[in-house]
């Protein structure tokens, strides 16, 4: 559903009465805010120890909750703020706080155009978003995010984790190496709840008109790293330190994250044709830190579960895998879950193969788009699973090549995605 | 009594010599209102064509499954459809007219019983249709819910999901039409009420460890599930 929105008069009489700054901070409310506290904290630090004599504001965009002490959570925020003590080091500009109070929680995607529009009428040279939701946040990585706008002139940073090896697997085989292949720029973590940008790229986002677009409410951030790679603005990765494990124990629905992420990137694809059909080799992103770092304790995973997810919905999804998949790709994966799961591996192949087809369903419309989305969640469990068996005792470095090679595979395939791009495949019901 | 003969066949030809007279202008006024007729019709379709095309009708005819639909039952895209629709439609209406031109009593009763049928045989199979898209619709996506929660007879509840709709559209068609109206009443109340009967039996009865299960599954377990699956972000 279209939204409107404009700032709220209590929001730009804050904006008005801090005047232009050099950084800007921004703190989107997705989750409930026990951490904005300790989050503001991090921040100011961050700017007492390495942008002293900048000037900084905090936007902090907040459901208006009040807490148990009948205290928003901005309050408690700007309460933690100032009992913040930091002997000898003290920044020499006033630090604002500024708050923008909704009365219903706002989707990401207000919440980010929220705080760029704080950016533009601030106008800001570097900002960043970060999530209250990161328990783990440092001043040193809000630094890290910072550092490349304001100093080395960048005009997006995306982040780069510390992770488990089986965490973010859903970046590691799909949304990095497609992305990567596809756009032609190798962003890691396209999907993520802290980034970097530079005041002109907030406004040029700013103006484009994309905002009651449905895949721009639950992720806008990956939206934003395209626009700035397709318009020739200058983007990097930072390195921040440990992903954050906030949502631990909660599990994750797949399904849910498929439509908030793979979903994004479909519609960049076929809201950007003129972008990507003609790239054909991908550039080089500039990197602040260790490109990757992978950590390998055991985990607890049930393979065997994952497994037949993936068996009984190849079987059961038949009919609808029929009508998105080209007829040899459907045979392959027919193919595969005969096999014993001992035997099962999902070739890259196949796999490459596999989304191609479903973005090239997607921009068909072969059916419901949400439909397509849920169909992928099953070959996406089976691909999971040859992942957890494949690299069960694989070193970091190995894990890595393995990486490479299905970016590889991604890039070699590129014509086939074009070609079922252009051309539309019948399906006979 | 030859005169008499040589007379009525004198007034038999000089009434067909009239009645062609009067009879053939009709016919040809007839002859040119259907012709006229297929013109516009033919205009009309190109034109609904061109504009239905510009509309990209076909697309979101595709992603309601409306398409597919039509290709089960060997129908060109729905473009096509509506504008060929309309071609007859259209047709059919100056036929009618042009008919209505002879002058003809029992034809003009006739035309004029099929005009006011016209309607609800229109409606009809709109809601034909129409059942037919939403029971894909709906179907596929319990389907996919099912599988993508893991339930062991997700294409059963698919399957039953369209049964029922289908079942519904059909008695909504039939009654649009008149037909039997107390018995598809009758019959509908009847399947559909047998059906949720035997749900409910099968399930409270036969089915009270699966119930369990399936309580247990989404008050207690399923977050223990999606803890044994790794991250994807």
């Amino acid at each position: 559903m279209p939204e409107d929105f404009s700032l709220a008069d209590d929001l730009l009489r804050q904006l008005m009465s801090v005047g232009e700054v050099d950084l800007l901070v921004g703190l989107s409310a997705q989750t409930p805010g026990s951490t904005i506290g300790h989050a503001v904290e991090a921040i100011e630090q961050s700017v007492r120890q390495y942008f002293v004599r900048d000037r900084v504001v905090i936007v902090n965009v907040s459901d208006g909750v009040k807490g148990e002490a009948g205290a928003s959570e901005a309050d408690n925020g700007n309460q933690a703020a100032k009992s913040v003590r930091s002997p000898g080091i003290t920044s020499l500009r006033t630090i604002h706080r500024v708050s923008a109070d909704f009365s219903n929680p706002p989707s990401a995607g207000i919440a980010l155009r929220t705080i760029l529009s704080a950016a533009d009428l601030l106008r800001a040279r570097a900002c960043a978003v970060v999530s209250p939701a990161t328990f783990n946040i440092t001043p040193e990585s809000i630094a890290n995010l910072l550092q490349p706008i304001y100093r080395e002139k960048f005009d997006f940073a995306a982040p780069l984790y510390t992770r488990h090896k089986f965490q973010g697997l859903l970046a590691r085989n799909l949304l990095y190496p497609m992305s990567r292949a596809v756009f032609g720029w190798g962003i890691r973590e396209l999907y993520s709840d802290e980034w970097g940008f530079s005041g002109r790229l907030a406004t040029f986002c700013l103006n484009q008109n994309v905002w009651n677009e449905e895949a721009i409410h639950a992720r806008p951030e990956a939206w934003m790293a395209i626009s700035a790679m397709s318009s020739d603005y200058r983007c990097c990765q930072a390195f921040l330190g440990e992903k954050s494990q906030a949502a631990k124990g909660a599990g994750t629905d797949i399904v849910e994250a498929l439509r908030q992420t793979v979903g994004t990137l479909f519609w960049c694809l076929e809201t950007q044709p003129g972008l990507w059909l003609e790239i054909d080799k991908p550039r080089e992103v500039p990197t602040f830190g260790p490109a990757h770092d992978l950590t390998l304790e055991p985990s607890e995973l049930d393979r065997h579960r994952i497994f037949e997810m993936f068996r009984s919905g190849v079987t059961e999804l038949e009919p609808v895998l029929h009508s998105i998949l080209a007829p040899e790709t459907h045979a392959e994966i027919k193919n595969m879950v005969s096999l014993e799961e001992g035997k099962f591996r999902y070739r890259t192949d196949v796999w490459v193969r596999t989304l191609y087809d479903f973005a090239a369903s997607y921009h068909h419309a072969v059916i419901h788009r949400n439909h397509l989305i849920q169909a992928l969640a099953p070959l996406y469990r089976g691909m999971t699973h040859s992942f957890l068996v494949e690299h069960a005792d694989s070193s970091p470095a190995e894990m890595e090549a393995a990486n490479e090679m299905l970016c590889n595979e991604f890039e070699l395939q590129k014509p086939y995605l074009r070609e079922r791009w252009k051309t539309k495949v019948e399906v006979k019901s | 009594m030859r005169e008499t003969i040589l007379q009525g066949l004198e007034q038999v030809y000089s009434n067909l010599g009239r009645m062609i007279a009067e009879f053939l202008p009709r016919f040809l006024v007839m002859l040119i209102i259907i012709a006229i007729g297929l013109l516009v019709a033919l205009i009309l379709k190109q034109i609904l064509r061109a504009v239905l095309r510009l509309t990209k009708l076909d697309r979101v005819s595709e992603a309601a499954g409306a398409t597919n639909v039509l290709r089960m039952a060997h129908l060109p895209p729905m473009t096509e459809v509506l504008s060929r629709s309309f071609f007859w439609v259209t047709w059919l209406c100056f036929i009618l007219v042009g008919l209505s031109v002879l002058n003809i009593s029992s034809l003009q009763e006739q035309i004029s019983r099929l005009l006011r049928f016209l309607p609800e045989v229109l409606v009809a199979i709109l809601v034909l249709f129409l059942g037919v898209a939403i029971a894909n619709f709906l179907s596929r996506a319990a389907l996919l819910a099912a599988v993508n929660a893991g339930h062991a007879s997700a294409r059963i509840l698919s399957w039953a999901i369209r049964f029922v709709i289908l079942i519904l559209a059909i008695s909504m068609a039939l009654e649009e039409l008149g037909l039997a109206r107390q018995t598809v009443i009758s019959a509908f109340s009847i399947v559909f009420g047998a059906t949720m009967l035997g749900l409910a039996l099968a399930f409270g009865l036969g089915g009270q460890d699966l119930a369990r299960k399936v309580l247990e599954r989404y008050l207690g377990t399923s977050k223990k599930q999606k803890e044994k699956e790794p991250e994807p972000l």
